[in-house]
């Protein structure tokens, strides 16, 4: 029963109480139940901007790719313009899904049922026998378009909105955008993806993936701890720092009153680990020539000085955002790979987590690189990425049992009511001199950002309590 | 975003069902299936050549016009070589490595095995499919992994190591949450 100040379940529990705001706790029931879910398909995934995939995916007129809004299927069109179309994937005549496959390049999207016949802008051309005008006279052609979404193109990266009359993209970023430019917007020649995303289920609420991803530091320590054993962090030597992961857990995180999640993780140490140099005796330019952020080769540098601010490259050079999430359902992940011979590669992921009803996800995950790299550092970037993260990720493979076992324990009569608790909390603030804007806190990993994630959940779930 | 590798060409002589060489090569492949089933993944790894070269590409969802294209190799599901895979059996095999502990019980389920020769003496292309069976924790729903498996297997003394394997699997999306078990 909707109100407009409050949505009641079923059983007369209000949404706003699941999320206890004073003691930052949210009840497990909001992971399996069926009624929460459909309304967040409507007030999540109907009015936020939602990530869709990378541009470079459809370079050409006429190609297309079809993706997910939450429940719905999209068609993502590059037209003759060069603009992004994004298309609900639902002929107007009796609802058959028009784009049956996952990707191609066609002017005309033509339903295979009555073939009625749709420009890559989503215009209907018309239907076969035209003197017949099997579409009728009562609604005209210019109602029985492709149903289409706002679209925006950040970095390249494709967003869209059922929300067309609401807040810009930029809006939606807010504060947070300081940030991902450093990571989207550094060349002049962009991003690309290195292949279309994996994808592949998980039986889990989508929000389990969601809110982790929004920033789950301290899980690193002890779900993934696999990579102080014998991963990249092992101990390599009598002298080197290794097998404690709790040095990656120092930074400064950013939370957003919009959800979106940075991790900023101290560089100093990596520097000094990796270039034997001291980072507080080198200046900005200093340090982002001896080690570039992750995927940016030096050359690229002169175009990252040009695009950001001083306060960005401080920023990237001290605390680069390295992961993190972007509301609802997205994960970034900006990472160094160290190498045998003691260099690092870069490795840039984008995860999507896709709801498939209210115990099922589908985790679609896009591998990308700046488009001027060279190609044989792409294929390293490509194989070693696959190699972690992902499908087989060797990193990510420790994440597939939790997320479900959450979501079985949410379905208990008991275990709806336990609460996920949000209860380790920043105390110190901001640290002196930070350039960038938000809601900002140092130190070791804490709960703030994803407490975040969770208020501005409640928020749109309730119609904006 | 273009196909960077190619299969094996399947151009050799068909090697003859029942012959000593496809006994063998089953023999093996059998063998294989039973290591990975065990979870005997150090004993595994010693049937890998040191030229391994380990991927299981993507599936997409094309029109039958354009099925060349519903085998995606750019981004795969694995990238691997036999550094890589050596280093995935030492992190299986160590402490921490929770996505297969506890481990799934799995069944290889190993048939149409076709053996070609290749222009090397010692080296066949074999291709067979696999069914993987996987059940986890007390579900009571298998997960299934269908594929082809497209090898190089080279004679090594009286046995054989894989130096090449291509995994076609079945499915665009895959429908097991991980593929933390090899195929």
């Amino acid at each position: 029963m909707l109100t407009k100040t409050s949505t009641v379940l079923a059983d007369g529990t209000k949404i706003e109480d699941l999320v206890k705001v004073d003691t930052r706790e949210v009840h497990l029931r909001a992971l399996s139940d069926p009624e929460i879910y459909e309304l967040e398909m409507q007030r999540i995934f109907g009015k936020t901007w939602v990530f869709l995939g990378h541009e470079s995916e459809i370079p050409n007129s006429g190609d297309f790719i079809v993706r997910d809004i939450g429940s719905d299927s999209v068609i993502v069109t590059r037209e003759k313009s060069g603009e992004v179309n994004v298309l609900l994937n639902v002929c107007p005549h009796r609802g058959m899904r028009v784009a049956v496959v996952d990707a191609g390049n066609t002017q005309i999207h033509k339903c295979i049922y009555h073939g009625w016949a749709f420009r890559p802008n989503g215009d209907f051309i018309g239907a076969p026998v035209e003197r017949e005008t099997m579409h009728g006279k009562i609604l005209p052609k210019d109602k029985l378009g492709l149903q289409k979404a706002r679209v925006t193109l950040y970095g390249g990266l494709i967003f869209a909105t059922w929300n067309i009359d609401g807040p810009s993209f930029d809006e939606f970023l807010g504060d947070a955008k300081w940030y991902y430019d450093i990571l989207f917007c550094r060349t002049d020649n962009g991003l690309e993806v290195l292949g279309p995303p994996q994808r592949f289920i998980v039986r889990a609420n989508w929000k389990a993936a969601g809110e982790q991803s929004a920033a789950d530091g301290f899980h690193t320590l002890t779900l993934h701890r696999w990579l102080g054993e014998v991963g990249a962090y092992a101990k390599k030597g009598p002298n080197e720092e290794g097998a404690d992961l709790s040095p990656e857990m120092i930074g400064v995180e950013i939370s957003s009153p919009h959800g979106h999640a940075l991790r900023c993780i101290d560089l100093a140490r990596k520097i000094r680990r990796i270039t034997g140099l001291e980072p507080n005796d080198l200046s900005v330019d200093q340090r982002l020539e001896a080690l570039p952020p992750a995927g940016l080769t030096r050359d690229l540098i002169p175009q990252l000085k040009r695009r950001l601010s001083a306060g960005q490259l401080e920023c990237q050079t001290s605390m680069p955002p390295q992961v993190g999430g972007i509301f609802p359902n997205v994960l970034f992940g900006y990472v160094y790979i160290p190498q045998a011979d003691g260099t690092v590669v870069g490795s840039m992921t984008l995860h999507a987590y896709v709801p498939r009803g209210p115990d099922k996800l589908e985790f679609v995950n896009w591998i990308l690189a700046e488009k001027d790299t060279p190609a044989e550092l792409k294929e390293k970037m490509r194989q070693q990425t696959t190699q972690l993260f992902g499908t087989s990720g060797m990193v990510e493979q420790d994440d597939s049992d939790t997320w479900p076992h959450i979501t079985q324990a949410a379905k208990g009569a008991q275990g709806r009511n336990i609460t996920m608790k949000y209860q380790a909390i920043y105390e110190k603030g901001k640290p002196e001199g930070w350039p960038g804007p938000g809601i900002v806190n140092e130190g070791f990993t804490k709960d703030d950002t994803q407490w975040h994630w969770w208020m501005y959940w409640r928020e749109l779930m309730t119609g904006g309590i | 975003m273009e196909a960077v590798q190619t299969t094996p060409a399947f151009t050799g002589q068909r090697v003859r069902l029942g012959s000593e060489t496809y006994n063998g090569i089953v023999e093996f492949l059998y063998d294989e299936a039973d290591l990975l089933d065990q979870i005997k993944l150090k004993e595994w790894g010693a049937l890998l050549a040191p030229d391994l070269v380990y991927t299981v590409p993507q599936r997409a969802t094309r029109l039958l016009a354009e099925q060349a294209q519903t085998v995606v190799r750019s981004v795969m599901h694995y990238d691997d070589n036999y550094r890589s895979v050596m280093g995935r059996i030492m992190r299986a095999t160590g402490k921490s490595a929770w996505a297969e502990d506890p481990p799934s019980r799995t069944r290889r389920l190993v048939t149409n095995v076709r053996v070609d020769t290749t222009a090397n003496a010692d080296e066949f292309a074999v291709r067979s499919y696999l069914l993987l069976t996987r059940s986890r924790f007390n579900h009571d729903e298998y997960d299934l992994v269908s594929c082809e498996r497209r090898d190089i297997v080279r004679r090594s003394g009286d046995s054989f190591l894989l130096a090449r394997r291509e995994v076609i699997i079945d499915q665009a999306v895959i429908g097991t949450p991980n593929l933390a078990v090899f195929l």
